[in-house]
Order: structure tokens, then sequence, then C-alpha cells
């Protein structure tokens, strides 16, 4: 299509306006608070707000909420750092190292590092949004059902290969989370699976409930073990990173900047596969995977870049088609319709203003989001500075507020416990937890995708050599769950050389 | 510490003036006497999340009730657990509906039926249409029964969100109108509209049936080929579209919304009801929000509406027993 | 033995959910059994893993399990029982007498049981504010339907 300035420049003056700079400043501050309270993600925060959006003019309103979206990926990895308890999907990879940096007394360094790489992250999306935006939505609708199977099981198999040393555990949360995604209605057939006449259970366990429960509900249990123990650790650290930790970070941020968008296009893949995609991808290329899950800064700043950088991503099946890439963007389509806009396939060329506008929007909000989030590093950090014994009973409240906010009934109350004494079990026989929540996450669509393309290409075998992208997905699984055994092997056979010498 | 307590005081002031405010209520003699609950059987964001608040703020803008009125989210279910709740309350409580409090009941998915209810009216309607790809082979929707009726595996009909709802039977009507083994026909079901659209335009699908909201802009864009509606008339702006009825299957589908109060409502209450929801459809910012959702006024009163379910009761029945989802 | 626990959990795990998915209800369209293959991979999947893990853990069993040692010492007991208990009472209260204050009780009892009786009016100010400050957010500002 070509960027046409005049119409860039435009977007850039309307962007510029002292109201819409001010709903941008709202709606990512909003996000940044929403983000960090368990449970309460950018879909629920969207949607919460969109009574207010009602009268506003419907370039105001999607700037607003475009800000709220991308406001909470920031905010997301704020309580995952900090408190070890993510918001959302797409805020667990941020659970990995950064959680480790904070007991380091490194929190102020790892909560900058991911504002950092959000930034950069969103703004190479932002550059690829204007750049690419239709040839990319092109590619994305190549993207049919034996694709998604495969990008969702490569998904599975790389995260289960980060359990080095402990793959059974790996794969037996793997298998839990999977049997987990079965319960409800069976989309192809209408049958009820696993849901026992309760109603509430026809639409399957909401995989956020299960994140609070394990994350939320099972840390603080956990900490109960050690509660009287506990010091206040009011160690922010230096708020700066230094030139060490800058070296380190950057390629990994400029890497997966690009990865977490090109992830983020695809309607059907979205934050949380992006940013564990980035996490398992850089300890894979990494010359020193040891440092991971132990504190390593660049674990905190490639899956940051890419999440970031999914949700501007996301925009694009909205913008250039009309079909949301995510469950937040279906929500934010909803609440502009409302307004009388219809975005399509001829968004573009009938109102390109309002793409413009939105476009330099998230450029200034972006700015203003890493801003804000490091200015407010200074105030977050009296949550570590809270006494532990006051800090875990506002958790487990919050826990709970947050899962009424996502169905609106006290049955998800039980399923929180039940996951919360998992989460706690799960900590002390040290079983991997994000096997189990991404397998709960992606679980559904794998196994639609995979009956789809079944009946599609009528064989398994056609399904895997569909096209040149599944033939890559293919090896790259099979890669990714050998990897692990290939190092040990090659690891024992040096060791032994080492001893024969 | 005297700080602490007067805040702590403070608090429970307000605490205490907060909760005397809502459980006020002025001369109890005429209804409604309380605050006004309207259920959204579904998570916010959605079609009936958009319709509750819609009536709320349109109620409340222009003062056709005074009342204070408040929407409150019951998922799950496809309306099961809203509807479960709305059974159990008073007059002062409606639920929005469609035609799932029917269908559920039929594929044996909920014991609760529209009678367990007191129907108050039906609002909205949408059609649903048949599209395919811009290049692809057929032109009207006849061509795609033909080409079923010899072989009914050989094309692939996306439909969301569920099989046994209106978008899949309105295709099957209209296939079985025509005499195609409509058991046979192979559906992939998406998870929403937006899923179908994306199907239909990479080539992963052949045939699509959805609402025509979904598919409006993609028609008049080019990227895909509305074939078929299923509407009385033909639409406004989609002159080109032919009715199912044009192309000579006798068939119109309407994809409705209404509301329905709790059981064993007085002529009093629902007389009420009827007063004000008639009052509502006539307004100005109802009139504009169903141009902006592509929705279609079908309002019907408290006893059409009765009525109405019962005959769409009826044709629900024979449609699930022809698709072969119950015998 | 006690190591021998979890992974005969997950043997018997993946079996109860085998013999269920093999009594799912069959479909009525295409496949009748399109809606089963997908769990029962998953099912057969566990089991192996299960089998795997047993066998790990077998080679272990004169090890002595460390893992829920701290689960009985000091006051963890005390502090995990009490919070299951006041989510309970939590769960039960909250559509019964309204979000405000069956959150005032549960941050309050949660507060007593873990920060102690001695800050009683700590307590009871964070319970009280808190509970106002957020039932005051979601409810009024956010327009969220809380009971």
């Amino acid at each position: 299509m070509g960027v046409d300035i005049q119409n860039f420049i435009e977007g850039l003056m309307t962007a510029l306006h002292p109201m819409n700079i001010l709903w941008v400043l709202i709606g990512g501050f909003l996000g940044t608070v929403v983000g960090m309270l368990p449970g309460l993600g950018p879909a629920t925060a969207v949607a919460v707000l969109i009574p207010i959006t009602f009268g506003m003019d419907p370039t105001s309103a999607l700037v607003l909420m475009a800000a709220i979206y991308y406001g909470a990926m920031y905010g997301g990895s704020r309580s995952s750092i900090l408190i070890n308890t993510p918001g959302d999907g797409s805020a667990i990879a941020a659970t990995f190292d950064g959680y480790p940096m904070t007991r380091n007394g490194q929190a102020g360094q790892a909560l900058t590092i991911s504002a950092i790489a959000s930034l950069i992250g969103g703004i190479f999306a932002i550059i690829g949004f204007i750049l690419l935006a239709k040839p990319l939505a092109a590619f994305a609708l190549k993207f049919g059902p034996a694709e998604y199977f495969l990008l969702f099981l490569f998904t599975l198999s790389a995260i289960v290969s980060l359990s080095r040393g402990k793959m059974v555990k790996g794969f037996i949360a793997m298998a839990i989370g999977l049997m987990l995604s079965t319960v409800g209605i069976d989309l192809q057939t209408g049958v009820h699976r696993f849901t026992f006449d309760i109603p509430q259970l026809s639409e399957g366990i909401d995989f956020l409930v299960v994140i609070i429960g394990v994350y939320a509900v099972g840390e603080v249990l956990y900490n109960y073990l050690n509660l009287d123990r506990l010091k206040n650790k009011n160690k922010l650290g230096k708020k700066w990173i230094t030139k060490d930790q800058w070296k380190r970070s950057k390629w990994p941020i400029i890497r997966n900047g690009p990865i977490g968008f090109l992830i983020g296009v695809l309607p059907g893949a979205g934050g949380s596969i992006a940013s564990m995609l980035s996490y398992t991808t850089e300890r894979q290329i990494s010359k020193e995977p040891e440092r991971f899950g132990k504190g390593a800064i660049e674990g905190v700043a490639a899956p940051e870049s890419s999440n970031n950088a999914a949700s501007v991503g996301s925009f694009i099946p909205l913008l250039t088609m009309g079909v949301p890439g995510s469950g937040t963007t279906a929500v934010i389509l909803g609440a502009v319709i409302m307004l009388g806009l219809r975005p399509g396939p001829l968004l573009f060329e009938e109102s390109p203003e309002m793409v413009w506008t939105l476009v330099n929007s998230m450029f200034i909000g972006n700015i203003i989001l890493v801003i804000i989030n490091i200015l407010l590093i200074s105030v977050l950090v009296k949550i570590l500075n809270t006494p532990p014994r006051v800090l875990y009973p506002l958790i487990l409240v919050l826990a709970f507020i947050g899962t009424y906010t996502l169905s609106y009934s006290v049955i998800d109350f039980y399923i929180l416990v039940i996951f919360g004494i998992i989460g706690l079990l799960m900590k002390l026989l040290d079983f991997p937890i994000a096997p189990l929540i991404l397998a709960l996450i992606v679980g559904s669509d794998m196994e639609q995708n995979f009956r789809k393309s079944v009946v599609a290409h009528d064989h398994i075998m056609n399904v895997l050599l569909a096209s040149p992208v599944t033939i890559t997905l293919s090896i790259l699984t099979i890669l990714s769950i050998s990897y692990p055994f290939i190092m040990s092997w090659v690891q024992n056979r040096k060791s032994k050389q080492a001893d024969a010498a | 510490m005297n700080k602490y307590l007067f805040s702590l005081l403070l608090v429970i002031a307000v605490v205490l003036t907060a909760c005397s405010d809502t459980g006020g209520s002025d001369d109890a003699s005429e209804f409604p006497t309380d605050n006004i609950e309207i259920v959204a059987p579904a998570s916010p964001g959605g079609g009936w999340d958009g319709t509750a608040r819609a009536m709320q703020k349109i109620f409340d803008d222009e003062n056709i009730i005074e009342k204070n009125m408040n929407v409150v989210n019951k998922p799950g279910g496809g309306g099961e657990v809203g509807w479960q709740y709305l059974k159990d309350q008073d007059a002062h409580t409606f639920a929005i509906n469609s035609s799932l409090v029917i269908t559920n009941n039929l594929l044996g998915q909920s014991d609760l039926t529209y009678k367990d209810f007191t129907p108050l009216a039906i609002l909205t309607t949408e059609w649903i249409s048949v599209a395919v790809a811009p290049d692809s082979e057929f032109d009207n929707g006849i061509d795609i029964l033909e080409q079923l009726k010899e072989d009914p595996t050989s094309l692939k009909i996306a439909v969301a969100p569920s099989l046994g709802n209106n978008d899949h039977l309105a295709f099957v009507q209209a296939a079985k109108e025509y005499g195609v083994d409509v058991t046979q026909l192979e559906f992939m079901i998406y998870e929403s509209g937006g899923d179908v659209v994306t199907a239909l335009l990479g080539d992963h699908v052949d045939v699509a049936t959805m609402s025509v909201s979904e598919a409006k802009e993609q028609h008049l864009a080019g990227k895909l080929k509305m074939v078929a509606v299923g509407s009385n008339e033909p639409i406004e702006g989609l002159e080109d579209v032919q009715t199912w009825k044009e192309q000579g299957i006798d068939l119109e589908f309407p994809h409705w919304r209404g509301v329905m109060g709790p059981p064993d409502m007085s002529e009093e209450e629902i007389a009420y009801w009827d007063e004000t929801i008639s009052t509502l459809v006539e307004t100005e910012a109802w009139q504009e929000l169903l141009v902006n959702n592509e929705w279609e006024s079908y309002y019907m009163n408290s006893e059409e509406a009765t009525e109405f379910l019962e005959e769409q009761t009826e044709n629900y029945n024979q449609l699930l027993k022809d698709a072969g989802l119950i015998d | 033995m006690v190591r021998l626990a979890m992974p005969l959990f997950f043997i018997i795990t993946s079996i109860v959910y085998l013999i269920l998915t093999f009594d799912l209800t069959k479909s009525r369209t295409g496949d009748p059994n399109a809606p089963l293959y997908f769990p029962a991979i998953i099912g057969i999947f566990l089991l192996i893993m299960g089998i795997i893990y047993f066998f790990q853990e077998w080679k272990k069993r004169s090890e002595a399990v460390e893992e829920f040692k701290g689960l009985i010492q000091g006051r963890t007991p005390v502090l995990i029982i009490s919070s299951l208990v006041l989510i309970f009472i939590y769960t039960f209260l909250f559509e019964r007498i309204g979000f405000l204050f069956s959150t005032m009780i549960f941050l309050g009892g949660l507060l007593f049981v873990v920060n102690g009786i001695q800050k009683w009016l700590q307590n009871i100010l964070i319970s009280v504010i808190f509970s106002f400050v957020t039932w005051y957010s979601f409810s009024e500002l956010l327009n969220v339907s809380l009971p």
C-alpha cells in the first residue's frame, strides 16, 4: 500500500491533540494499574470500561481502549516480577527470571529493563505496522488449521523442554493442563465433556482462574511456610540498569520484538504464546543457558519485548480485515461497533486518518508508558516494604475479587481454591507450572485445529506436510523436544573425553 | 493515633451513608418499588451485554424509568446460568434472551423453557447470510444447494459458535427446502463470527453462514461474496444480494433478541414493562443503536412475544430433527 | 512409600479420566467418536508418564521425603487451614450479604490470623478501608456488577 505521508502527518496531528493525549494518558495509566492486579487482564479492563466510551468520538474511544490494552502489557509484568503472581497469560514468562531478580535484590533493574524492553518491542511493532500491515494480514490468512495446530504443538514442546532434568514432571504438568482444556462443550460436535451437569463448566475452565489460583493463591499458601522468617526484603537495589546488563539485553530485545509482532498478527495466537516462545528461544540460543531461571536479565527482556509487540500486532487483522486478532481486540471491536464504527477491509481507504491517529497514538502512548512505569518503580517497590503478614492477605483478597470479575459466579471461587492447593503442591514437589498453564491456554484450540486439519487434509501425515510453514514447525517441534537430550549426550561425551585425557 | 481513629470513623460514616442510600425507597404503592436489575446472561463485551447496557442507558437518559438500574452479568451455559438466576427473582429483574432459551431445552442442555418465564418483549433481529470467497464458482445460493444435493459432503461449511444455533439452522432449513440430505453436511465449527470470516478469507472453507453484520463490510470491499440472505426483503445497502425467497426457497430466518421476566408476574407489572419498553424502542437513541449494530427492529409486546415463542419452539423442534441433532 | 503416592495419584487420575472419556456421549453428527480421540490420547500419554515417574521415584525409594516437612512446621498448618476455612465462609457469604461486608470479614479474619491479634487496630483499619476502596472503585467507578 505504501505509506501515505500526508495521512501519516495528519494522524500524528490528531494524535497530538490534547484530548487524545489525555485519553492515552488515562488509558495507559488505567491499563498499567489494572494489569498489575491478579486476574484483571486487558480484556476485562477494556470490557468494564465500555460504558465510559458511550458517546465518545470513535477515534478517541479506539485510542483509549488501545492504550488500556498495551498499558496492561506494561503493568502485567510488574506483579510477576515483584510478587511472582502474573495477572495474565502474557505476563507468565516475566516470572521465570523477573522474580528471581527480585530475590537477588535487583527488583528495580528488572522493572526498568521490562519497561525499556516493552518500549523497544512496541516501537518495532509500530514500524512494522506502518510498513507491512497489509502483506502481513494476507500472510496471516494463510495460517489454516494445520499451521495453528503445529504452532501450538511447537510452543508446548518448547515450554516443556525448559524443564531440563525433570522432563517427566514437565510432561505430566502439560498432560494435566490438556486434560483441563477438554472440559466443556466440544465445539465441533456440541457434546458436553466432563461437565458433570454444572452449567458454569460448559464453557470450559477459564485459564485466568487457574493462573490466579496456581500463582497468586498458591504463592500465598507457599509463603505461609516461611512467613515468620520472612523479613521485609526492602531491597529495591539499583533502579537503573548497568552497562553489562544492557549489553546482555540489547540483542534479545531486538530479536524478539519482531517475533512477538509476527505472532501477534496471527488471529488465534497471542501474547502468551509470543512471550513464552521468545523466552524459550533466548534460552536455547544462549551461550550460558544455566543462568536462565536464576535471575538472568535477558530472560526478562526478551518476553517483555515480545508481548508488547504482539499487542500492537494484534491490531493488524482488526484494522485491515475487521477480524479481531486476540480476545482483547474482540472486545474492542464490539465496543467500536456500538459507537457506529465498523472496522473492515475498507477502513484504511475510507478513514485513513483514524488508522493513522491510532498508530501515532500508540507511538506516543508507549513513550508515555515507559515514563509512567519508570516513575512508578519507586512507588511499586513499597509493595516489597509492606510486611508480608499484611501483603499476603491482601493478595489473597485481590485474587478472589479478580476471579469474580471474570465470571460473576462464586463457583469459580472453588476452582480457585482447588488450584491454589494444586499450586502449593506443585511448588513443594518442584513441578514446573508453565506447561500446565500454557497447555490449558492452547489445549482446546489445538484440539479443534487438529480435528479441522485432519478433515481438511484427510490424513495426519498430510497435516504435517501441508505447507512450508507446517514442515518448519514440525522440524522445530522435534528439535525442541530432542534438544535437551542431545545437549546432555554432548556434555557426557565431553566429560568422558576429559576423563580419558 | 487520633488521626487513625478519625479516619476510621470517617470511613464508617461514609459506608453507612452509602448503604442507607441504596436501601431507601419512596412511596411503595406503585410498581416498581425497588431498583431495577437487568440480567445479561453473558460476560461484558458481547451482544447480550451490549443490549442490556444500552437499555439501561436509554431508560435512564430519557427518564423512562426513574428508579436506579443495574446490569448484572451472569455468564455460562449459553444463558443457562443467567436464566436460572432470573427464575428466583421478583418482577424488578428481567433478562435478555434469544432463541437459545428454546434450543438449549430442545437439545437437552437445559430444563428451562420460555414457559418458566414471562416473555416481556422481542426487541431486535439480525438476518443470516451465506457467503463464499469472491472468486468462487458460486454466484447464488441455489448453485451451492444444487452441488450439495448431488454430494452433501463436497463442501466445507463454516459456522460459529456451535451446532444447533441460528447460523447453522438457517442453512439447514434452506438446504432442507431444496431437498439436500442435511444430515450429511460437513460443518466446521469456529469459535466466533470473526474466525469464520478469517477462515473464508484464507480459503480454508468453501461456504460460510453468518449474520449479515459480520459479512457486510467484507462483501462491500469485495473480499467475500454474499450469495443469499434469510430476510423477507432485500437488506438496505445490500440490494445486490438476493434473499432466499427471491431465489425460490421459502425461508425467513430471524436471529432475534428479546427480554423476559421471572415467572408469575402480575398484570400490572407486565403492563408496566409493555409501556416502558414500547417507549424505549421509539427513542432516537435506540434507533441509532440499531443502525450502528446492523440490527433491525423486531418489536413485539409481551402478548405477541409469548405467541411468537410458541411458534418458534415448534419451528426449532422440527429443524433440529431435520439436522439430525435430536430424535 | 510416601514417595510413590504422587506417581500413583497420576496413574489413577489417568485411568479415571480414560474411563470417563470412553463413557462420553457419542456425537450425533459426523464420526460418532470424534469428541473422544483427543482426550484418549492425553489420557494414555499421562498414564505412560505416570508409570515412568513411578519408576523414577522407585529408584529413590530409600531416600527420605523432605518436600512436605515445611507444611507441618510452626504455625503453617494453622495458617493454611484457617485461610481455607475463611475462604469457604467468604464464598458462602459473598452473594448473601454482599461484597462490601463479606470482604471486610474475610480480610479482617485473614489479618487477625496472619498478622496477629496484637495489631488489631491496624487489621481493622486495613480491612475496612481496603474493602471500601475496592468496592467503590469497582462498583461505582467501573460499573462492575458486584453483589
